[in-house]
């Protein structure tokens, strides 16, 4: 526990010292590793989950995190003597399909050596044997400590000088600086929109590295991330597939959750243009636009309509026939005896605990 | 076995019945009995470690937490439900908590980038948008202004989702335990929209998170002035972290995908935003095609949560406690039924403690169980009278494919044994 306490300080320390370090940088690696952390995590609660948990994974062989369940290559790539180190790391990450075919991560790879080299010396920090090797020197927890006393307001309370005519006159007026950057929603009358654009090929590539791991290359969608392309004419099927041509109402909403909050794990990275050319390729995917060269600008977004936008209607549930009746409830003989069992769970037994994964349903 | 013989044992068991009837005066009896035959309890006559040792200090634990004969009593949940934990929920186990209140470790979580860190002294909430003034308040500005407490439930409008289909979750934990019950301290939001000073053509309020999903919904002005808190206390202590420390919002009845968490922005316009939580998730999809949207208020409810799967039945005959929960985001429990022969014929349970509106409500029914299978229901009926409907009303109003907003009447078949399985009933 401990261990894994002055590894989280000393990560932070390096992104305060943020010097020298020709070398690798385990606080930018941490940056980097949030491409990873939609699928592994690391630290005192690591556990795994879509991908093994990567503590203490230096001189691990490949394939044996225990209960992970890994792709028959990978475990297969232990067997033969891949053990992870700087060299089979750096060779995995920067193209994982290569390095172990067949391996179920589908994460694409590192493009930048200096992002391999990053994240494998954050991933240090977090090895039992090798934290103490990381960057020159410890810094202490106490100089962290000291660092975000300093940056904290005076204690002593300031007078109270109202800045505006509210009736209490607290808070202050936000500069437009501030609006801006956090105003970035987005609505269907095109309100919010930047000024920017991108075309379905850009879009491609950066779905393909930025999205694919969990929505799939066609939006098919990886396990149960969202499906993201498909299910025209399916919403009144027993099994509806609810993706963005098939449900969603609004195009702005497809570009404002982007924007807010993908990629999943490492949202706000993308830029306006980046975020045009997914949308782009979004609409190529569920078969809006057919034209791979077609940009998607703020000029032309209110042009475009989803499909399914004129099917939602009203909150009219208290005109249900079971809510009109509203008289009192009946308290005797209220259906034929004897009442009996149609449907056990017993049957289609899913809760927690059990080992059957034949389960169905969503939360949202 | 002569007649006489045989008389005075009929005699004695008539008597005995008499005596089960009058409830627990049966139970002393039986108890006293058994225990004059033997030497007596250990755990009485012999003393106890506990009784002999001395327990730990006061500074043992500044937090204090359950007894470790509790630690059963944990959220859980459903692994298949969603595609990795960190968006995700987990459920209130209910069928262990009784009251209306829910403890603050217990209150399940539903959050879409995991639960944010905020250092309260680096959070910051701005209203910005149609407003005279846009402004930023420090959570020391939010501390300033008036305060109230309320008790509110909130439920996840999915409580229930996967039963629309048929029995499928053996726990009342997983079938209904995505709603909780606090006291919140907080601002009311007309204060602070009024100190912004929201402009005539502000209709709407988007209220925006700070964690890794920006969480978004947008609420009609109506709804922002009258009952909304922007809530930084939960049972008397600070938020904890998976509710939205420091700052979260309180939108009493409406469904818990509003009650922003790590609330950092307020928006008023003159139209809704759809955002994706109000276009493609939580719109209700019907048997035609068509969806439902701005489907806030959650509608009349009621579970037994004791006896339920996870808590069977262990005494055997005699008094036995059904205890439950009911609730409505139309205001107060005007009373709820219980039946035990799966909804033919119902008797008026007992309410008991506050009845707030759009707050939990407990009931009881005592009575005595002779043993034989029962099918457990309970069936809540409002202060507006609208009475909670069977799940098949529900589908043959809205077919199978609605996720949201199932509040229909559960059944538990409670077999011979005791033992108690999710079961839906003709």
């Amino acid at each position: 526990m401990l261990k894994f306490l002055k590894a989280g300080l000393l990560a932070t320390g390096f992104v305060a010292a943020a010097n020298a370090a020709y070398a690798a940088d385990a606080g930018e690696g941490e940056k980097v590793f949030r491409k990873c952390a939609a699928c592994h995590s690391v630290g005192e609660d690591a556990k795994s989950r879509v991908g093994p948990q990567l503590n203490d994974v230096f001189g691990r062989q490949a394939g044996t995190v225990d209960k992970f369940k890994y792709s028959a290559a990978m475990v297969a790539a232990g067997e033969a003597g891949v053990v992870w180190d700087e060299q089979t790391l750096t060779q995995f990450l920067v193209k994982p399909r290569d390095f172990v075919s067949g391996t179920k991560m589908a994460f694409a790879g590192l493009r930048k050596s200096a992002d391999v080299a990053n994240v494998i010396e954050y991933l240090k920090t977090f090895d039992s044997d090798l934290a103490g090797t990381v960057g020159q020197e410890e810094s202490s927890g106490e100089e962290v400590q000291t660092a975000m006393a300093e940056e904290a307001p005076p204690a002593a309370a300031q007078d109270h000088a109202p800045d505006h005519d509210g009736a209490f006159g607290l808070g202050r007026v936000a500069t437009e600086d501030e609006i801006a950057a956090w105003d970035i929603d987005v609505r269907p009358d095109g309100l919010g929109l930047p000024v920017g654009k991108g075309t379905v090929a850009d879009g491609e590539v950066l779905f393909t590295d930025n999205c694919a791991v969990c929505h799939g290359d066609f939006g098919e969608g990886v396990g149960r991330w969202p499906v993201l392309a498909g299910g025209q004419d399916t919403l009144t099927d027993s099994r509806p597939v609810k993706t963005i041509g098939s449900y969603w109402p609004y195009l702005s909403t497809v570009y404002d959750y982007v924007k807010r909050a993908m990629p999943f794990g490492n949202a706000r990275s993308l830029s306006d243009d980046d975020v045009y050319a997914i949308t782009a390729y979004l609409l190529y995917l569920n078969d809006v636009v057919d034209d791979e060269e077609f940009e998607l600008s703020n000029e032309n977004f209110e042009d475009i309509h989803l499909p399914n936008e004129g099917n939602f209607i009203p909150d009219d549930r208290f005109e249900e026939a079971h809510y009109a009746k509203k008289d009192e409830p009946c308290m005797t003989d209220c259906k034929p005896a004897p009442v009996t069992i149609t449907m056990r769970a017993q049957v289609l037994d899913v809760t927690p605990d059990t080992d059957d994964d034949s389960a169905g349903g969503q939360i949202d | 076995m002569s007649d006489k013989t045989k008389e005075t044992l009929d005699k004695t068991a008539a008597s005995r019945r008499r005596f089960l009837q009058a409830g627990l005066a049966g139970g002393a009896v039986l108890a006293g009995a058994s225990a004059a035959r033997a030497a007596g309890d250990p755990l009485i006559t012999e003393i106890q470690d506990w009784n002999r040792y001395l327990g730990d200090g006061v500074d043992a634990a500044p937090y204090g937490t359950p007894s470790e004969f509790e630690a059963h009593v944990v959220r859980r949940d459903v692994p298949w439900l969603t595609a990795d934990p960190v968006s995700s929920v987990n459920f209130t186990p209910l069928h262990e908590l009784d009251g209306i209140i829910t403890p603050n470790g217990l209150c399940f979580e539903r959050h879409h980038g995991g639960t944010a860190i905020i250092n309260p002294a680096e959070h910051r909430l701005m209203i910005n948008g149609l407003v005279d003034t846009p402004l930023v308040f420090t959570m020391q500005d939010l501390m300033r202004f008036p305060r109230e407490n309320r008790v509110y439930f909130l439920e996840c409008a999915a409580n229930s989702g996967m039963e629309w289909r048929g029995s499928q979750l053996n726990g009342c934990q997983f079938t209904h335990g995505m709603v909780h019950c606090v006291a919140y301290t907080g601002v009311p939001l007309k204060y602070l929209l009024e100190e912004a000073g929201v402009k005539t053509n502000g209709k709407w309020v988007l209220a925006e998170g700070a964690d890794a999903s920006a969480m978004t919904r947008s609420i009609p002005i109506e709804k922002a002035l009258d009952d909304c808190l922007v809530a930084f206390k939960m049972n008397g202590e600070a938020l904890r972290p998976e509710q939205g420390y420091p700052v979260r919002l309180v939108v009493p009845g409406w469904e818990g995908n509003m009650w922003v968490k790590w609330l950092r922005r307020l928006e008023v316009g003159d139209e809704p935003w759809a955002q994706r939580e109000e276009t493609s998730k939580y719109t209700d999809l019907l048997e035609n095609g068509k969806a439902r949207r701005h489907t806030w208020q959650m509608e009349v409810k009621s579970v037994i949560t004791s006896p339920s799967p996870q808590a069977p039945i262990t005494h055997g005959r005699g008094p036995t406690v059904i205890s439950g929960l009911a609730w409505s985001g139309g205001g107060r429990i005007k009373r709820v039924d219980v039946s035990l022969d799966g909804g033919r014929n119902w008797q008026e349970a007992r309410v008991d403690g506050p009845s707030l509106p759009k707050a939990l409500h407990r009931f009881y029914y005592d009575f005595n169980w002779d043993g034989s299978e029962l099918m457990l229901q309970s069936r809540a009926v409002d202060e507006d009278g609208y009475i909670q409907p069977t799940k098949n009303e529900l589908r043959a109003a809205r077919g199978m494919n609605s996720i949201y907003h199932n509040n229909g009447i559960q059944t538990w078949y409670v077999k011979a044994d005791g033992v108690v399985e999710n079961v839906e009933v003709s």
